[in-house]
């Protein structure tokens, strides 16, 4: 018994440093977002890479992502491609870089890498190409959408992802919805916002475009230090489409008069009057 | 009330576990010996006997199987007797990077020499073991001799009162080792008690009050100098200016009191004496 | 307790000279110093990233892998250099423990390293420094934000990386304290940091939240008995982005890294104890 105690301390030992580094460990994997999204939940690949290479990992994921460039330029080594390219953005999940251009390239480029692989655009039914291609842009941005996540959200990301969207998925919807995302993130481009009511309006959803870019030009784009005209402008030809009420429309601003093009409205042509963010369509 | 002798074993064993199977080799089995205080006392054996495990159990360096051991009468492994030793081990090694004399501050500091009287002991030591000069070098340019001075120097920095010297001459020249014998008796003069292992026979016997010899872990022989080298069943006559007369009437006065002339010759002195006497002053620079 | 401390302390003492002298750690040193400084000539690779980022990682990166591979060799080959040497011999005899020993062994290695750490950040602190002022300076011209870089968060890490070597210094102690060999002791302590890079992944693999019972306990015992190191890679975080390590983190990763030193230091000393020396 006596021999046994000092293993006995020690395991009490160890266990009291267990409970503390435990406390220690759910703070810390907070501050560690490739370990601490519940929602990558990173593969035991993926796992042992962070892990063994702890600080040196970005570094190593550049020359990754060097090697899978290289590759993308050859264009006959899909599988090969897309592995390297992942494994960068496995290796440094908070780079926008890699996750845009990864996404881009699956999105962009594959479909038609594998259309030539099978023989070619005379060779390939059309109707297997546009399956080929929505597959590989679906799967680009089941991509751009893991990297959203893994960036907190990056604007820009958001953004490219609303342009594949838009022109590989022809999902004006979903792409209105990325660059709404996008208006609202930090360091939003100046665009996103724009583009967003433009989709939204293409898609034939003009008021709910008008409701939400007017309410995002008034708490945002206002604030710019030139007011944001182009979005004002963008907006009052909304409200003319719409035939708003004077009443419904942003008030005149002080330095719309000086604007170039300034057009003073009117009442002339408005349909009845109906509540802002109401959901009557033309 | 009698002090307690130095250093007591009482039934030592010590077995050490060899092997993937741990066959048990016994290193010493069942020593009892018990050293007296302000002596020089030497331990000797054939290599293997174990000596050095004798030496290290008293040390605590490696924890005994069976028996008991005290130092000063206290328990051998505690620090409180470790305080009052002083050890230099066989071929010793010491951080080339010091210098002889910072080498013996650190042992000083480690031995618990106040720090007021550090700076006053290791200058102390250092001088008796006449390496005042040379302390200021490093300790990776000194010769054999000058680093088993050394390591006696730091042995005693702390003024202990047992010092432990595990084969202080091996390896060094007989000037060198004849220095090492001077210091050793300027501690028993001090009234330490030094407990010696040597291979040196000769300097054990000029050196040592007592002896103990030990063979395969046992204790063979134990007792004074003196005592033990003895021949009490012969006598020698040192005659000066015989004449083959004189040599022919001694051996017959010797007959008729029946005893025996076994030998006549004439005394030797060892080659160490000639050694010495040649080169005294011949030291190490 | 005072003259245990003096005791302890110069035995870092000497360790720390002897550490100092070794042509090993000046190689990785200068290694180290020449990844951060090479950072600069390198940011043509750097793909967008934060360039101060980039700057940062080759920082971090030799701060973690060269401290690492010191903490681990130099660790096994102080130690074993006192065993085979036979110095250990003469310490031993004299009124010093085999803790206080160990403890002496652990702060002066831990001394070198600091010094290590301290340089590196140092240089890597004048990189980034000199950088940020740099960009800000571009930002401003260009109308845009200044990148985020805090010095400070920084010097919050170095401390962090310094207090992880300090962790495998133990880890290793206790290793060797038991290993017969420097070699031994070498590759198990390298085992065991690379464990404990991964301990996080063995916990979230095997430790089911909804699962109780004996079974789940001797998993959790097992799995918390080398120390996580992930906690200390917080770079990216203090230096880069400090609003996203939450106050009160620091502290307990502080307080988690203290209390493995201590207990690997007495585990330790407990396995050397009955060493033959």
């Amino acid at each position: 018994m006596r021999r046994a105690l000092p293993w006995v301390g020690l395991f009490a030992l160890f266990l009291a440093v267990g409970v503390l580094a435990d406390q220690s460990w759910r703070r810390a994997r907070l501050a560690l977002p490739e370990i601490g999204r519940r929602e990558l939940e990173p593969t035991v690949g993926q796992g042992v890479l962070l892990g063994v290479l702890g600080g040196f990992r970005t570094v190593v994921a550049d020359f990754t992502w060097i090697r899978g460039y290289v590759l993308w330029e050859r264009k006959n080594d899909r599988a090969g491609t897309e592995l390297l390219m992942r494994a960068a953005c496995a290796l440094d999940p908070r780079s926008r870089f890699f996750w845009e251009n990864t996404g881009l390239a699956v999105a962009n480029d594959m479909g038609h890498w594998e259309i030539r692989r099978r023989g070619g655009y005379a060779k390939v039914p059309k109707e297997i190409q546009d399956h080929l291609l929505r597959g590989y842009a679906q799967r680009g941005m089941v991509l751009l959408d893991e990297g959203i996540v893994s960036t907190g959200g990056d604007a820009a990301l958001l953004a490219t992802a609303a342009l594949v969207a838009e022109l590989q998925l022809k999902d004006l919807g979903r792409s209105a919805d990325y660059y709404r995302r996008a208006a609202e993130a930090r360091a939003a481009p100046w665009f996103a916002a724009r583009f967003a009511a433009a989709n939204l309006w293409k898609e034939g959803r003009r008021r709910e475009a008008y409701v939400w870019y007017r309410a995002h030009w008034l708490k945002v784009l206002r604030l710019a230090e030139d007011g944001s005209p182009d979005d004002l402008k963008e907006l009052r030809d909304m409200e003319h489409e719409l035939r708003l009420p004077l009443l419904q429309r942003l008030p005149q601003q002080s330095w719309e008069v000086s604007q170039p093009g300034f057009v003073p409205r009117t009442n002339e042509g408005v349909t009845a009057p109906s509540p802002v963010g109401g959901q009557s369509r033309k | 009330m009698t002090a307690a002798p130095a250093i007591e074993v009482r039934h030592l064993t010590k077995d050490f576990r060899v092997g993937l199977k741990g066959v048990k080799l016994r290193a010493v089995d069942d020593l009892s010996l018990s050293i007296p205080r302000g002596q020089v006392y030497g331990l000797l054996g054939p290599n293997g006997c174990g000596k050095s495990t004798t030496l290290k159990v008293v040390l605590g360096l490696v924890p005994a199987t069976a028996g008991e051991v005290s130092i000063l009468g206290l328990p051998s492994a505690t620090a409180e007797a470790r305080a009052r030793t002083g050890f230099l081990p066989e071929a010793p090694y010491f951080h080339k990077f010091l210098s002889g004399r910072e080498l013996v501050r650190y042992c000083a500091h480690l031995s618990g020499v106040p720090s007021d009287r550090v700076e006053a002991a290791v200058e102390e030591a250092v001088a008796l073991v006449d390496l005042r000069e040379a302390a200021g070098r490093l300790v990776g340019t000194y010769s054999k001799g000058m680093l088993q001075r050394i390591g006696l120097a730091q042995a005693i920095v702390h003024d202990p009162e047992l010092v432990i010297l595990d084969e202080p001459t091996a390896g060094v020249d007989p000037v060198g080792a004849a220095a090492i014998g001077r210091i050793i008796e300027a501690m028993r003069a001090r009234g330490k008690t030094v407990v010696l292992c040597s291979h040196l026979l000769g300097q054990v016997e000029q050196v040592c009050d007592r002896v103990a010899i030990m063979d395969k872990g046992r204790l063979v022989l134990e007792g004074a100098v003196a005592e033990v080298l003895e021949r009490r069943d012969r006598h020698v006559l040192t005659v000066d200016a015989l004449t083959p007369a004189a040599l022919a009437a001694a051996e017959a006065a010797l007959v008729a009191h029946g005893a025996r002339l076994s030998a006549v010759t004439h005394p030797r002195r060892s080659l160490e004496e000639l050694f010495r006497e040649l080169v005294t002053g011949s030291r190490d620079a | 307790m005072k003259a245990a401390c003096h005791r302890s302390l110069w035995i870092a003492r000497i360790t720390f000279l002897e550490a100092i002298r070794q042509r090993f750690f000046a190689f990785l040193f200068i290694l180290g110093a020449a990844l951060v400084l090479a950072s600069g000539a390198v940011r043509v690779f750097d793909f967008g990233h934060s360039e101060l980022k980039f700057l940062a990682d080759f920082g971090f990166g030799g701060l973690f892998l060269f401290g690492s591979i010191l903490g681990v060799v130099m660790t096994a080959q102080l130690f074993f250099a006192e065993i085979d040497n036979r110095t250990a011999l003469t310490l031993l005899a004299k009124p010093l423990s085999r803790a206080e020993f160990l403890a002496g062994k652990f702060l002066g290695i831990w001394a070198v390293l600091g010094v290590f750490v301290l340089v590196l950040a140092a240089l890597l602190a004048a990189m980034l420094g000199w950088r940020a002022a740099e960009l800000a300076q571009l930002a401003v011209e260009r109308r845009l934000a200044p990148p985020e870089c805090d010095l400070a968060g920084l010097a919050l890490y170095a401390s962090l990386q310094w207090l992880r070597l300090g962790v495998i210094v133990a880890m290793v102690l206790a290793v060797a304290a038991a290993a017969r060999t420097f070699l031994f002791a070498v590759v198990v302590g390298a085992l065991a940091v690379l464990a404990g890079q991964l301990q996080w992944l063995s916990q979230e693999l095997l430790l089911k939240p909804a699962e109780t019972g004996l079974g789940h306990a001797a998993l959790w015992l097992l799995t918390h008995l080398l120390p996580n190191l992930q906690q200390f890679n917080l770079g990216d975080a203090l230096v880069l982005a400090p609003h996203q390590v939450t106050a009160g983190t620091l502290p307990w990763v502080f307080l988690s890294g203290v209390a493995y030193v201590v207990a690997f230091l007495v585990l330790a000393t407990f396995l050397f104890r009955r060493r033959e020396i």
